[in-house]
């Protein structure tokens, strides 16, 4: 690990960054701004990057490892505490038991995604200088580039679920901000809300789960509480329940006693789900393309997206003692990553097809890390972040190229004016469809990370893990949808004649056109006639050492992620019960399993090829045929349309119902109003003696205490 | 300190001040100015008070000991039939005496230039209110406590019916009757107490033991004054009403001091004092805080008037601090404290914002506004900043309040947490929208088009709460180091008594 003073500037220089550059703009300029952050969060970057380095191949871990003490777990399992340094910054609240700190803690998982969350940032700052070149405000963007960039650091850095939240709840602020930067124009607004409510129910669950946790194990620190269950110990918590061993303790929830840990395993999941975009709570993702795309590749994409997945995993040892927990996980997980794919197949906006394919790899490293492959939705996590990086920033750099056009049937022919985002894209594509032969170290990023779920799956399958085999099923066909989609995205993008437009040029989709704020002063902003150009330098680079992670890797830490020296190279970090074997016996599946992925996906790369390539204009027809298969994939399952019918207009009729009827006509209404005119209208009739307000009041409070009074000193008389 | 009256000196400072202020100008006369420079020469020798109050009560802070159990500070003298004029404080009352004594000039200050008629008097008024706030908060006879509680009411009262807005008689006699009939109950109860106990020194009533039946009758007596101080559902319709047409400077002091007097008061009274029937009436009490939340919320969401929007969101947030109260765990109860402090902070910083662009547009419709951004950049990130504290962003001190008050009511019902936690949702609903509504999107207004930022006025008033809501939302320990003596002590007796 890095010395303290490298690891604070990791985590806490780019906050320093955002607030130089957003508070203080005026002064220093956009352009020092850009200097500033993107300085400050490349730095981290590269400090970042050689930490994870020499953590996997430096040693040292490995002793550490090997010499803790096999603890008394069940069936003799190895009960390894985490290798973790953490250092304390600030008592954060101190209130009984009650006790977060400040803190940055470093162990396997958090080297990880800080070298991923500083990587991915560094390179998109980096990126912006080219994309963002015309926008007025750049130093409001580069700030909340920052300021995302230490709320995800100081997520990953918790050493308590109190930061945690506070992380998860900062980077859903920076994605609200970044989604709706445009924040004159209407779509990018709605969008940003939808983002943050959305998330909002899902931390309704995670916040729960916290106070779950909390009163069950009366603390709120990750080490006490996992330890805990790694070891069963007898808690007794702070109330709901008598003492007993974590792993049978039964608690009430809502009428219902349910297993403690089950409990909080769902509860914990539901924030997940929210956050990482999973089936029910997906829809705020695809919308979230609203943002610049240099956001989309960082937020929506490499990094805040997959905090879900980095929870789910960082607990292990609840979903290894949580069954129906980690079934819900598997089963979510599978059904988003065979939705979305479906969903994807038939976008023509570039960006969201790459926002469908992310809520599908994340339902991949969902369900992986629901049968209890958590290194593998780690590994898939890292891998994914590079790949879908790169290919968001590609096609970030197409609509750069074509002067802010997203919809793809206006695409076409691309490669040709720009080669070099064309060879990135390509990289991406083959890295995400997992192409590579089995059995060899010959295969990009996504082959790797994505046969050792489809392995590891299989293999919890056969071990009667619930839901495993359908996960490894919706898979594998996944996997076909997902190489269909994406050759789909670069034939429709690259290939074919430039002039075959199939879409007439009358504006009807054209919401996305003018991705920037209207700043006409550039007449080529609404010409889409005028030829794509190949994007600057500043763009380029980005691209390139992104498709060098997206090649290689996969097979660089192949071996350290989920390889033979796994439980080295985690040191604890992640925890397998001891009858979770599965990242074991993914070298024991049967044949066909491991070339299964490889079969499917050269099948979705055929049927794309025959439907986009050799008969372009195919796949338009089905479009146009308006098939029932073809509006559902379209209309992504109508979930816009069941959600608004349901909450939104039912939050909206509720609210106004409570106000119009509950507040005006029944508390008002024989409140304080009914008693002024009953008060009148008796005053009337009885005699005509005053009108004034005060008089009336007077007279009602005056009775009402009487009364009151007389009923309370005849009852405490009464009762002697 | 030795054995200065500094607690006398907090409280009568600000009266002292008006009464001078009073002398002043009667003597003066007219003396050959017009009412208005009169007005404004009040104006700033009232600041001068309140500020100088507010020093004398940071003394007060330096004299306090964190550590030591029970009341400090303690004056006592007696006033007539075993009646003491007794004035003592907690860490409770320490901060919201601090909380009164800093929103107090920051008031001031925003009514500087947009208040014009009867200047003179509204100060007065202003000074006269806080000393009977602080009154409230550091009177440990029953009977002084009511005489500053009930007194409270008139400035307040006079303050919305003389300088609020077109409905201002209306609203004002809604928020004098809603109260004045809450704490008429009370003071049957105190007369009652009184009489039983042979004395109305706060610290022998709470431990002195009333009969379980007779504390039902209290409590209640005590909860229909504080219900509807607080406000809780479902008396809380004189809030919106009030707030709407009091100046923007008596909203301020309204939801950042007047509405913790009912929290101040269940934690002061109720639950020492009866601590059997505040046990018995938990379950009600968690239903009507959870109701307040998710009520106010969905209510909150339809608003089309910015103050009354924030006004029902006050009354969600409110609803935490009951939630935190009755679940009698160190953790809620210590919340709840946390959280008044915190929406005093927030709601009051909410009132001086939405203030600010009626000080310029002289509208509080939510539909007049739109694409401040584009005119007011410093004034939509200050928002920005309250919108994401009143939705609770961790960082701020709105969370912290949240997140203890629930994790308190967890303990004790999960249904009563998990109630509270959609409320939590519904204010993300409501407040973005908000936001969008009035300071996103372009301008569509023309009269807009000349509006400008925030001022060096706004700026100065808005600032001390900008410090205290993120120094607060980093490290809430400083105000749980001075809460916690008096968190477990109440604790200690309702659970041990």
């Amino acid at each position: 690990m890095l010395p303290d003073f490298a690891l604070l500037f990791i985590v806490l220089a780019p906050g320093l960054a955002a607030l130089i550059a957003g508070v203080f703009q005026k002064y220093v300029t956009d352009t020092g701004a850009m200097v500033i952050t993107t300085g400050t969060v490349g730095l981290a970057g590269i400090l970042s990057v050689i930490q994870l380095f020499m953590f996997a191949f430096g040693g040292g871990v490995v002793e550490a490892v090997h010499t803790a003490a096999p603890a008394a777990g069940d069936h003799g399992a190895a009960v390894v505490a985490p290798v973790q340094h953490i250092i304390t910054l600030l008592t954060w609240m101190d209130v009984g038991q009650f006790q977060a700190d400040w803190a940055i803690r470093v162990d396997a998982m958090s080297i990880v995604m800080m070298a991923v969350i500083t990587g991915v940032s560094g390179l998109v700052h980096l990126y912006s200088w080219g994309y963002m070149s015309e926008d007025p405000h750049r130093a409001r963007f580069f700030a909340y580039l920052s300021l995302f960039t230490f709320m995800m650091l100081m997520l990953v850095t918790a050493d308590n679920f109190i930061q945690l939240f506070f992380g998860w709840e900062g980077v859903g602020l920076a994605s609200y901000l970044l989604i709706g930067f445009w924040y004159t124009k209407a779509a990018p607004n709605s969008a940003a809300i939808k983002a943050f409510v959305t998330n909002r129910v899902g931390d309704f669950g995670l916040a729960l789960g916290i106070m779950g946790v909390f009163v069950v194990f009366g603390s709120v620190e990750f080490e006490p509480v996992l330890s805990a269950i790694r070891e069963n110990a007898i808690v007794t918590p702070l109330a709901l329940a008598d003492a007993a061993p974590i792993r049978e303790l039964i608690v009430p929830f809502l009428g219902y006693n349910v297993p403690a840990l089950e409990l909080i395993g769902v509860l914990l999941f539901i924030g997940a789900m929210g956050k990482s975009a999973q089936f029910f709570l997906h829809v705020w993702l695809p919308d979230a393309m609203e943002g610049p795309t240099p956001v989309s590749a960082l937020i929506h994409a490499a990094t805040m997206v997959t905090a879900g997945v980095y929870l789910v995993c960082l607990v292990s040892p609840i979903y290894e003692y949580a069954p129906f927990a980690a079934g819900m996980v598997t089963l979510i997980g599978a059904v988003t990553a065979l939705y979305a794919a479906t969903v994807g197949m038939a976008q023509n906006d570039i960006k969201r097809v790459i926002a469908y394919s992310t809520c599908s790899q994340l339902g991949y490293m969902f369900f992986a890390a629901g049968i209890g492959a958590y290194q593998a939705a780690m590994f898939h996590l890292f891998t994914h972040a590079f790949f879908k990086a790169l290919l968001f920033l590609g096609a970030g750099s197409v609509i750069h190229g074509m002067h802010h056009e997203q919809d793809m049937r206006r695409m076409g022919g691309v490669a040709k004016f720009m080669p070099l985002t064309y060879a990135a894209m390509m990289i991406g594509t083959i890295a995400i469809i997992g192409l590579g032969i089995p059995h060899t170290s010959f295969g990009f990023a996504g082959f790797f990370s994505k046969d050792a779920i489809i392995e590891t799956t299989f293999a919890a399958g056969s071990n009667g893990v619930s839901f495993g085999t359908l996960a490894f099923i919706f898979g594998i066909v996944a996997a076909l949808l997902t190489s269909f989609y994406s050759w789909r995205l670069i034939y429709m993008t690259f290939h074919g004649p430039r002039e075959d437009s199939i879409l007439p040029e009358t504006p009807e989709v054209d919401s996305h056109a003018d991705e920037h704020l209207s700043v006409d002063d550039h007449g080529h902003h609404h010409d889409h006639h005028e030829d794509p150009h190949e994007s600057p330098l500043v763009m380029l680079i980005p691209l390139g050492l992104l498709s060098l992670g997206a090649i290689f890797a996969g097979f660089v830490f192949y071996d350290s992620f989920v390889g033979h020296y796994q439980a080295e190279f985690w040191a604890g970090a992640i925890y397998n019960a001891a009858d979770n074997t599965v990242l074991a016996d993914k070298y024991n599946v049967p044949e066909w399993v491991f070339w299964a992925p490889l079969f499917v996906t050269v099948t979705g790369f055929l049927i794309a090829t025959f439907t986009y390539f050799f008969n372009r204009g195919f796949g338009a027809k089905i479009a146009a045929s308006g098939g029932p298969l073809h509006s559902l994939f379209a209309n992504k399952w109508y979930f816009d349309e069941i959600y608004n019918a349901t909450f939104v207009k039912g939050t909206h009729w509720l609210g106004g119902f409570f106000w119009k009827t509950g507040d005006k006509r029944i508390i008002d209404g024989f409140g304080p109003d009914g008693v002024t005119s009953l008060v009148r209208w008796g005053s009337r009739r009885l005699s005509a003696m005053h009108t004034g307000y005060l008089y009336h009041y007077a007279f009602v409070i005056i009775l009402a205490a009487l009364v009151f009074g007389a009923v309370i000193f005849w009852r405490a008389g009464g009762a002697g | 300190m030795g054995n200065f009256p500094i607690l006398t000196a907090v409280t009568f400072l600000p009266l002292a001040g008006a009464l001078l202020i009073m002398l002043v100008q009667t003597a003066t006369g007219s003396n050959g100015q017009d009412e208005e420079t009169r007005g404004r020469q009040s104006l700033m020798a009232g600041l001068i008070f309140s500020a100088a109050t507010f020093l004398a009560s940071l003394v007060m802070l330096v004299s306090f000991e964190v550590d030591a159990p029970g009341y400090q500070l303690v004056e006592e003298v007696s006033w007539f039939a075993g009646i003491q004029y007794k004035l003592g404080i907690d860490g409770m009352s320490l901060l919201l005496i601090l909380l009164t004594t800093l929103l107090t000039p920051i008031s001031l200050i925003a009514s500087y230039g947009t208040v014009k008629h009867r200047l003179t008097e509204y100060t007065i008024a202003f000074l006269v209110l806080e000393t009977f706030m602080i009154g409230v908060f550091c009177a440990m006879d029953l009977v002084l406590f009511y005489v500053f509680f009930e007194a409270g009411l008139i400035p307040m009262f006079i303050i919305i019916g003389v300088w609020g807005g077109a409905e201002r008689i209306y609203s004002s006699f809604k928020f004098f009757l809603y109260t004045l009939l809450g704490s008429l109950f009370m003071l049957a109860a105190i007369v009652f107490m009184y009489m039983q106990a042979g004395t109305s020194d706060i610290t022998v009533l709470e431990t002195y033991a009333f009969a379980p039946e007779v504390q039902t009758w209290l409590w209640l007596a005590f909860f229909a004054s504080f219900a509807v101080k607080l406000p809780m559902f479902p008396v809380h319709t004189w809030l919106p009403d009030a707030h709407v047409q009091a100046p923007t400077a008596g909203s301020v002091i309204l939801a950042g001091v007047l509405l913790k007097m009912g929290g101040y008061g269940f934690l002061r009274f109720s639950l020492p004092m009866f601590p059997d029937a505040s046990q018995f009436f938990q379950p009600m009490m968690f239903a009507l805080s959870v109701i307040a939340i998710v009520y106010a919320s969905l209510v909150a969401f339809r608003q089309t008037d910015m103050k009354k929007l924030i006004a029902y969101s006050s009354v969600a947030h409110m609803g935490f601090v009951t939630l935190g109260i009755f679940s009698f765990t160190e953790v809620g109860v210590q919340g709840a404290i946390f959280q008044m402090i915190s929406h005093g902070l927030i709601s009051g910083a909410l009132f001086l914002i939405v203030g600010m662009v009626y000080d310029r547009m002289h509208t509080r419709e939510i539909a007049a506004y739109g694409g401040l951004v584009n005119k007011m950049p410093i004034y939509a990130a200050i928002f920005m900043l309250f919108t994401m504290a009143n939705v609770g962003l961790p960082g701020t001190s709105g969370f912290v309040g949240e997140i203890l008050t629930m994790t308190g009511a967890f303990q004790a019902s999960t249904w009563a947490a998990a109630g509270a936690a959609l409320g939590v949702i519904f204010s993300a609903v409501y407040m973005l929208t908000l936001y969008r509504r009035t300071v996103f999107g372009p301008v569509t207004n023309p009269a807009l088009e000349n509006i400008t930022d925030v001022g060096k006025k706004d700026l100065i008033t808005i600032t001390p709460l900008i410090i205290g809501t993120i120094l607060l939302g980093i490290t809430p320990n400083l105000v749980f180091d001075i809460t916690r003596e008096s968190s477990l002590r109440a604790l200690q007796m309702i659970t041990g008594g």
